[in-house]
């Protein structure tokens, strides 16, 4: 490693020296909740280090195969719990691929604003909760006084402000109030000047960059190797996005939006800060879509009228399987479905994103400072509810 | 101090040794009532300032008005709560480390002059004085964190041990260069001087260099962020503190804004025109007795507004990483502290030559 060089005294033969296990979490201000991270240390540089998860570990999978179809979608809320309504869509669309039904239009241009709203809020959430890893405190209030109006937003419809429950087998649970989309709009002017506050703030800052810039380098085949996804991935300058790419609504193919990738600006590619820039501005790209889909939102119903019926017993789809994936905040959220015509599916599987994103931790880690790990874990943005499931 | 020895033998009658440790007594006395008013106003001051900066309000429900009785209500708590000693910790060394580091700091204060005559002692060499007692700080803080048995904490202390020592050469060196323009290392002397003359500030270009290099440099002797990093919350959780609580926990949080204040002192004192007003309006020095307390209440106006940047930048800023840090220390600000010093020597041997 080219860090390590730099950092590294080559001659000690004369002072005694041993190597210090530095324990990093799972109660540490910020491993992004229950992670744990066993470091050996040579003073301030870290030389190896290895993951240890399962601290939220709920059986989150083994519970879909116990409970019903419609029951296991609050369990999806508490999976990535900063991107509920991304996880409902993975889920409902996994149950009605699974069906052979698909949502009604209403619902699924609501879906696509509600998931772009929330992937919002869960990118505010990075930003802020990064800017506090490296040290700057305020930028996550700044990032909270927006977050709380999107569930504002969110809370109109679902009831609900974190764990929505909203987006369901077959359509929606309830339609919009009739001023929801205005204010939504509202919103999305408004977002608009905040996101240069942040910049201003947080993004240009010198010793922002200096920390973020040529740390963490993840290289693009290592990206392919560990299956990282999402803006881990885009930020080491691949351009690839389901949205775009494998649309799994259709909204997403009549919309207009770009894919950011990184591009090295301050430093090499794939670094901390590309990671970073890759979120903030996957926030305006949100913003465009939300725009594009208040304008073009029709009329009608929100839920399947087959789904209605079927709502009223447990649903029973005849023996077969199913997969879909998302484009959640952090990756690929994915759902496998193994029915055998039961009111529960016998196998029930996520891929999730966060976990795959951190198993590039134990080789971006050795050569780097505390403080640099402290930077790549952040930037890596992992929801352990997610990791352990 | 004088005028206190007096009213003892004097007015009050009583023999010169006594009079004398009482006069030292009620000085030292109502320099800490001060210090703990002060420290309990700051940490109110830091959390309103921090708040308004985030879109907050801060604390607004104890006491009242804004929150006023929040520090005291907290002091109360902390007095209350268990002092909890970690096993395998070096109790001697756990006990007495919050002490040290207090009263290393604390001491500085002796040599401040507050106002004409609000001064305890007004040292030969004030200014030497008070640079080397305050840096005793860095001992207490290495026992605190190696005695605490906690890896956070050595490492805390070991970035602290490397940061003050390394920093105290450039704030040391852009001291020099008020001190070339009055030439004089007593406190005293700056005041009398700017006075005169006018603040220091302004006497030569290079002095802004100095005040700007002194002022980065004192932000990282109090590990104020950006230079945070042997407390740096989400790296090492708390540093050299990680184990400490209740008072002693509380010693060091009131030994970082006490020495806040002493900085921010030495700033007013040797660029700032201490407890002068601007022009010299009124002729603070020289005021007739009670009226020259009014430089108290100058000086604190000041030291409040530099304390103010303290903090606006603690929560604007980013932490450094320890190797920036260092970079810094050494690469930019001893080499621009040296040029202030060497261009105040040319700048005052060429106008006055």
């Amino acid at each position: 490693m080219e860090a390590l060089e730099m950092y590294t005294v080559d001659d000690r033969s004369d002072v005694y020296t041993e190597e210090l296990k530095l324990n990093l979490g799972p109660q540490h201000p910020s491993t992004h909740g229950v992670l744990r991270v066993e470091l050996s240390m040579d003073g301030e540089i870290i030389t190896a280090s290895r993951c240890d998860i399962g601290y939220l570990h709920r059986c989150a999978e083994k519970i879909g195969e116990n409970v019903t179809y419609l029951q296991y979608t609050p369990y999806t809320d508490r999976m990535d719990y900063l991107a509920s309504m991304n996880n409902n869509l993975a889920w409902s669309l996994t149950v009605e691929k699974l069906l052979g039904v698909e949502a009604p239009e209403r619902a699924q241009w609501l879906r696509m604003i509600c998931a772009e709203l929330n992937r919002i809020a869960s990118h505010l959430i990075a930003f802020g909760t990064y800017g506090i890893d490296i040290g700057a405190n305020t930028p996550f209030f700044y990032a909270f006084r927006e977050r709380e109006s999107i569930m504002a937003l969110l809370e109109r419809p679902s009831g609900a402000r974190m764990l929505y429950n909203y987006i369901q087998p077959g359509g929606l649970r309830r339609d919009v109030d009739e001023n929801w989309v205005t204010d939504v709009l509202a919103f999305c002017d408004d977002f608009e000047k905040r996101w240069a506050e942040y910049n201003t703030l947080l993004s240009n800052n010198r010793i922002f960059i200096g920390r973020t810039a040529n740390i963490g380098v993840i290289p693009q085949d290592v990206v392919y190797a560990c299956g990282a996804t999402g803006p881990v991935m885009r930020g080491s300058g691949i351009k690839w996005d389901l949205r775009r790419d494998v649309p799994y609504l259709k909204p997403y193919e009549e919309v207009d939006f770009d894919v950011p990738v990184g591009e090295g600006t301050h430093g090499t590619l794939g670094d901390c800060w590309d990671r970073y820039w890759v979120r903030m501005r996957e926030m305006m790209e949100s913003i465009r879509i939300i725009r594009q889909g208040c304008a073009a939102l029709p009329g009608g119903e929100v839920m399947e009228k087959v789904m209605k019926k079927m709502y009223k017993t447990p649903l029973t789809p005849e023996a077969g399987e199913a997969y879909m994936r998302c484009e959640n905040p952090r990756g690929e959220l994915g759902f496998y479905v193994v029915a055998e015509g039961g009111t529960s599916p016998i196998r029930c599987r996520a891929r999730a994103p966060s976990f795959c994103n951190l198993s590039l931790l134990d080789s971006l880690l050795p050569g780097t400072m505390i403080a640099d790990a402290v930077a790549i874990i952040g930037s890596l943005d992992i929801v352990l509810g997610e990791v352990d499931r | 101090m004088e005028t206190l020895i007096d009213f003892f033998t004097g007015t009050l009658g009583l023999g010169p040794t006594l009079a004398l440790s009482l006069a030292y007594a009620t000085a030292i006395g109502s320099l800490l009532g001060f210090i703990t008013v002060y420290a309990m106003f700051a940490i109110w001051m830091e959390r309103k300032v921090a708040a308004h900066i985030q879109q907050r309000f801060g604390p607004m429900e104890v006491g009242g008005w804004h929150g006023w009785a929040q520090s005291p209500a907290d002091a109360l708590k902390l007095m209350f709560k268990e002092d909890i000693i970690p096993s395998g910790a070096n109790k001697v060394l756990f006990w007495i480390a919050p002490a040290i580091v207090f009263c290393g700091v604390l001491a500085g204060f002796i040599a401040i002059p507050f106002a004409a005559g609000v001064q305890i002692v007004d040292i030969d060499l004030g200014v030497f004085f008070i640079i080397a007692i305050a840096s005793i700080e860095v001992i207490g803080v290495i026992m605190a964190g190696w005695s605490s048995n906690s890896k956070y904490s050595l490492f805390g202390a070991v970035r602290e041990a490397a940061q003050v020592v390394s920093y105290e050469l450039p704030s040391a060196t852009a001291l020099l260069a008020p001190i070339l323009v009055v030439g004089s290392f007593k406190l005293g002397d700056f005041n009398t001087y700017q006075a005169e003359h006018g603040w220091i500030i302004f006497s030569n270009p290079f002095m802004w260099i100095a005040l700007l290099v002194y002022f980065i440099a004192s932000l990282a002797g109090c590990k104020r962020a950006p230079f945070d990093l042997p407390e740096a919350e989400s790296e090492l959780v708390s540093g050299f503190h990680t184990e400490y609580s209740g008072m002693r926990f509380s010693f060091f949080g009131l030994e970082e804004f006490v020495s806040m204040l002493l900085v921010s002192a030495i700033t007013c004192t040797l660029f700032l025109g201490g407890y002068t007003l601007p022009f010299n309006f009124l002729d603070v020095a020289n005021l007739a007795a009670p009226f020259h307390l009014l430089g108290v209440a100058v000086l604190i106006v000041k030291i409040f507004a530099v304390i103010f940047v303290q903090m606006w930048l603690r929560w604007t800023l980013p932490r450094m990483r320890v190797d920036q840090v260092m970079t810094m220390g050494y690469k930019y600000l001893l080499p621009w502290a040296l040029f202030a010093v060497a261009g105040t020597a040319v700048w005052h041997v060429w106008m006055e030559g």
